[in-house]
Order: structure tokens, then C-alpha cells, then sequence
């Protein structure tokens, strides 16, 4: 009797660990198989931004009939938690856990506000347009509840970012760092293109029925791959979780000032800030601008997203190669910044006369100078930030990405719907001539982010050997 | 096996490990509950059932 509990209870233990979420031992070496699952997580966030800013925002207008006003308000409403991301990195460097877990618990953590947000936001949207009964509820209750979803999903798809890139940076040493920011580049980009396609398709005969069944497996579909993706990715650790008790605390501020005193970290933001302006406002105004000033069909200007992605991508990989084989990051990133001036001058004048041509050889250089310039510099911030700062300094990279890319975006709609009211433009003005102001804006943009990098490599550069001021860095820290 | 009285069995895991573990588990449990609720409620709102 004794015997079989005995055997019964070696047996459980023995599987028992293979079924807990956390792996046993941190291995050296990461296969490509397990960053590629890791990955998954951009993925999620891809689907997230696709459906907020693109899908919901014309099912709103179009099919609910919701102001666009309140529209533009409520989708606003994630980006109010962008500057929180230095927070969520900042919590997930100095987390206490029994387990030694710093990332695991804020992805699952994530993942659950991102559920949440999508299980509840379609009945929101579904009250706050008044279907149904709904009509004759309070107003507030549409209102809340809409804006508490957005406000789940922003969080959720800000907390899984932030920890999932430094999960990420963890895992990997750093020459192969590189090949990582590319790899999570290209999984964000594809889960922005494969489900912009999926959620097109889906919902080309809108039904309420049909948009609650797309926005819940959106919320399905996010739990399973972020849980794909963390699963066995951080060791399980005790002399990790004995450290973690022993250090002593670090105030948000502390860590902040001290992050920011290293030098270069300040101008590498701005430079991020900068060239993410200057390149977010194309996506938007790319398509109508073929449409109404060269004249080009729905079909082809669809396309047109097609060529910047795939100029992306062609950034990507050339920024992974020349990184990986020892390139400097901030260099490149200039480069690629430097690129979208000519593509954006390209643009321009192809209303001046230039043709349809040298449009597209325009989108497809500033596809390609925004895809280096978000590799290099999120490389650059990566190798800039203290092994122990990983969190802290990619909250502070997704706070001003984030947040200067939605402006970006935001600012070019309005442009965009203020030239959808004037139709075929006033008198005296041009059709193009507030496009190309918009673009020579960008140039502006890119051109003062190309001269705030000149003195970056001199200021990161005096911190000749990283991994050498990582040590100084930590000693400092402990004692 | 149960020469560590600080180990919880059949995990492997200490006692504050299994309690870590558990506190995400009641979080989860918690979260998904308040969620569940809302969903329903707005779900009332817009297309009443029993009555």
C-alpha cells in the first residue's frame, strides 16, 4: 500500500515539472526554434494594432455609426500608457519572485488585459452604437465600457511588448542580439500584414454576430500564442530568487536619473522620437495620396503597402547582417533615416511631374530607410542599456516609439480627412500641396534626426567595451 | 523524498515557490471572473434574456 504511494508520487513528481510553464535550467545556447516561438508575442501585438487602428476604426464609422470624433478618441486612449512602458520595464527589472521569474509573470499579466479588453470589447462597441435593447440604456455605460476596453488591450499590448523584448534580450548573448530585433521586427510585421488580409476577408459582410466572433477569437487566438510563446522561456531559478530578496531598492526615480546619466541615452531617444515621426506619418497618407494626386486605383494603391512592407523587410535583413557581422548600430540608423530623405523628396516630386514611377521607387526607399532605422535603433538601445536596466531602457525606447508613431499617425489622418472635406481642393490650392507639405515635414523630421545622430557614436563610443561598463555598472548597483 | 520539510509534493517546488504559483493562479481566477461578469452584463444590456 505504502509501496504504491511511494511509486505513485515518484511518478508525479517526475512529470509534474514538465507541465509547469518555466524552464528548469537556463541553457546557453537559445535554438533559433525556441526565439522563433518567443517571437509569437509580436505576433499578438500585431493583431492588436491592426484591429485598433485599422479594422474597428472603419466598423466603427461605417457599420456602428459611431461619431469619428469619439472614434479618434476612444483608439487615442491606448496611447495615454505608452510613457507607462518605462514603469512596466522598470517593475519587471527589480520583480521579487520566489520562482527567480522577472518576465514571465508580466507577460501572463499582459495577456490577461489583452483578453480582457477583446472578450468584453465587442458587446461595448455593440451598446456604446445602441443595438439592440441598448438603445434605451444610459449612455455611460456604452461610453465606459467601450473606453475600458481600449484601455485593456493598449495596456496589455504595452506590458507584453516591453517584457517580451527584454525576455528576449535576456535570453540571447549579445552578438546574436541583432538577429533577435530583426526577428521580432519582421513577426510584428507579418502579424500586422497576415491579419489586416484575415480581418479584411472576415468582416467584408459585416454582421454584429460576425464582429463579435472576430474581435473573441482575436481574444482566443492571443491567449494560446502568448502562451505558446512563454512557454519553458525563463529558467526557474533560486539563487536568482536569493538575489532578488537580498538587493536592496531602487526607487522608479533613482533608476531613471541613473539610465539616463549614462551617456548618449538621452540624444539616442530623441533621435528614436525623431525618425519615428518622420516616418509614421507615411503609412496613412501613402494611399490616398496615389489615389488622389496620381490618380491610381484602389487596387494599385492597395499595393502600395505591400511595396513599403516589403522595402521594410529588405531594411530588416540588411540591418541583421551588418549588425550581426559587427556593424554599428547608430551609424546605421542614420543611414536609414538619411535614406527616407530622398524617398519622401521622391514622393514629391512625383506629382511635380515626375510619374508614377518614381512614386513607387519613392515608397519603396522609405520603406527601406524606416525598416533600417527601427532595427539599428532599437539595437543601439538594447547594447546601450546595463544588463540590469534591460526593462527599464526598452519601456523607455517603446515609451517614445510608441508614442511618436501614434502622434505621427494620428496627425496624418487629420490631415487626410481635412482634405476629405475639401474634396477637390479649394481655389488656389493645389491637391497635392498639403500632401507635400506633410512629406517635407518628414524630410524636416528625418533630417534633424540624421544631424541629433552625428555626435551619438562619439558619445556611445567612450563606453569602449560594453560588457566591461556592465560589470563597473553592477558593482556600483550591489555594493 | 520528504527529507526537506519545506518541499511541497509532489512539485518539487518550496513553499513559497507553490505559492507563487498559486497567487497567479488565483489572480487568473479573479481577472477572468470580473471579465466574465462585465461581458455578461453588457451582453443584458443589449439583448435581454429571462424576461
Amino acid at each position: 500500500m505504502f509501496g504504491m504511494r511511494t511509486i505513485a508520487l515518484r511518478k508525479l513528481s517526475t512529470l509534474s515539472t514538465r507541465y509547469l510553464p518555466f524552464a528548469d535550467v537556463a541553457s546557453a545556447e537559445v535554438p533559433l526554434s525556441r526565439l522563433l516561438r518567443l517571437s509569437l508575442f509580436q505576433v499578438t501585438v500585431g493583431m492588436a494594432l491592426v484591429l485598433l487602428v485599422g479594422t474597428l476604426n472603419r466598423v466603427m464609422i461605417v457599420e456602428l455609426s459611431v461619431p469619428a470624433s469619439l472614434v479618434a478618441g476612444m483608439l487615442a486612449l491606448p496611447l495615454l500608457f505608452a510613457p507607462l512602458r518605462m514603469l512596466i520595464g522598470f517593475k519587471s527589472d527589480t520583480h521579487v519572485s520566489a520562482l527567480g521569474l522577472r518576465r514571465t509573470p508580466y507577460i501572463w499579466k499582459g495577456t490577461l488585459y489583452q483578453f480582457g479588453g477583446f472578450a468584453i470589447m465587442p458587446f461595448a462597441l455593440l451598446v456604446l452604437s445602441g443595438y439592440g435593447e441598448a438603445i434605451d440604456a444610459p449612455r455611460w455605460i456604452g461610453l465606459s465600457s467601450a473606453a475600458l476596453a481600449f484601455l485593456l488591450v493598449g495596456a496589455g499590448v504595452h506590458m507584453v511588448q516591453t517584457v517580451g523584448l527584454a525576455l528576449a534580450t535576456d535570453l540571447v548573448p549579445e552578438g546574436d542580439q541583432p538577429k533577435v530585433v530583426g526577428l521580432m521586427y519582421v513577426m510584428l510585421l507579418l502579424g500586422m500584414v497576415v491579419s489586416a488580409l484575415i480581418y479584411g476577408a472576415l468582416l467584408e459582410n459585416y454582421s454584429p454576430g460576425r464582429l463579435i466572433q472576430v474581435i473573441q477569437a482575436t481574444a482566443v487566438l492571443t491567449v494560446a500564442l502568448n502562451l505558446t510563446a512563454l512557454w519553458k522561456q525563463e529558467a526557474r531559478d533560486r539563487a536568482r530568487a536569493q538575489q532578488m530578496l537580498e538587493t536592496p531598492k531602487v526607487t522608479f526615480a533613482a533608476a531613471c536619473s541613473s539610465l539616463m546619466a549614462n551617456a548618449g541615452t538621452k540624444r539616442l531617444l530623441i533621435v528614436i522620437g525623431l525618425g519615428t515621426f518622420g516616418f509614421g506619418m507615411a503609412d496613412v497618407l501613402l494611399e490616398p495620396y496615389g489615389g488622389q494626386v496620381l490618380g491610381l486605383s484602389v487596387a494599385s494603391t492597395t499595393k502600395l503597402t505591400a511595396l513599403l512592407a516589403a522595402g521594410t523587410l529588405a531594411g530588416f535583413g540588411l540591418a541583421s547582417r551588418r549588425l550581426g557581422a559587427g556593424g554599428d548600430p547608430v551609424t546605421l540608423g542614420r543611414i536609414g533615416a538619411a535614406i527616407g530623405i530622398p524617398g519622401f523628396a521622391a514622393i514629391i516630386l512625383a506629382s511635380m511631374g515626375g510619374g508614377t514611377a518614381l512614386f513607387l521607387a519613392g515608397t519603396l526607399l522609405t520603406g527601406f530607410g524606416a525598416g533600417l532605422f527601427g532595427h539599428a535603433t532599437l539595437t543601439a538601445s538594447i547594447r546601450n542599456a546595463p544588463r540590469n536596466q534591460i526593462g527599464l531602457a526598452l519601456g523607455a525606447w517603446g515609451a517614445v516609439q510608441a508614442t511618436c508613431a501614434g502622434i505621427g499617425i494620428a496627425l496624418a489622418g487629420v490631415v487626410r480627412d481635412v482634405l476629405a472635406g475639401y474634396g477637390n481642393g479649394p481655389a488656389g490650392l493645389q491637391i497635392q500641396t498639403p500632401y507635400n507639405m506633410v512629406f517635407g515635414i518628414e524630410i524636416l523630421f528625418l533630417g534633424m534626426a540624421v544631424l541629433a545622430a552625428v555626435p551619438l557614436r562619439m558619445l556611445l563610443s567612450n563606453r569602449a567595451d560594453p560588457t566591461l561598463s556592465d560589470a563597473q555598472h553592477n558593482t556600483v548597483e550591489v555594493t | 523524498m520528504s527529507d526537506d520539510p519545506d518541499k511541497v509534493w509532489p512539485t518539487g517546488l518550496n513553499l513559497r515557490e507553490a505559492e507563487e504559483v498559486h497567487s497567479y493562479l488565483i489572480d487568473g481566477t479573479r481577472v477572468f471572473g470580473v471579465i466574465a461578469l462585465l461581458a455578461h452584463i453588457l451582453v443584458a444590456i443589449s439583448t435581454p434574456w429571462l424576461g
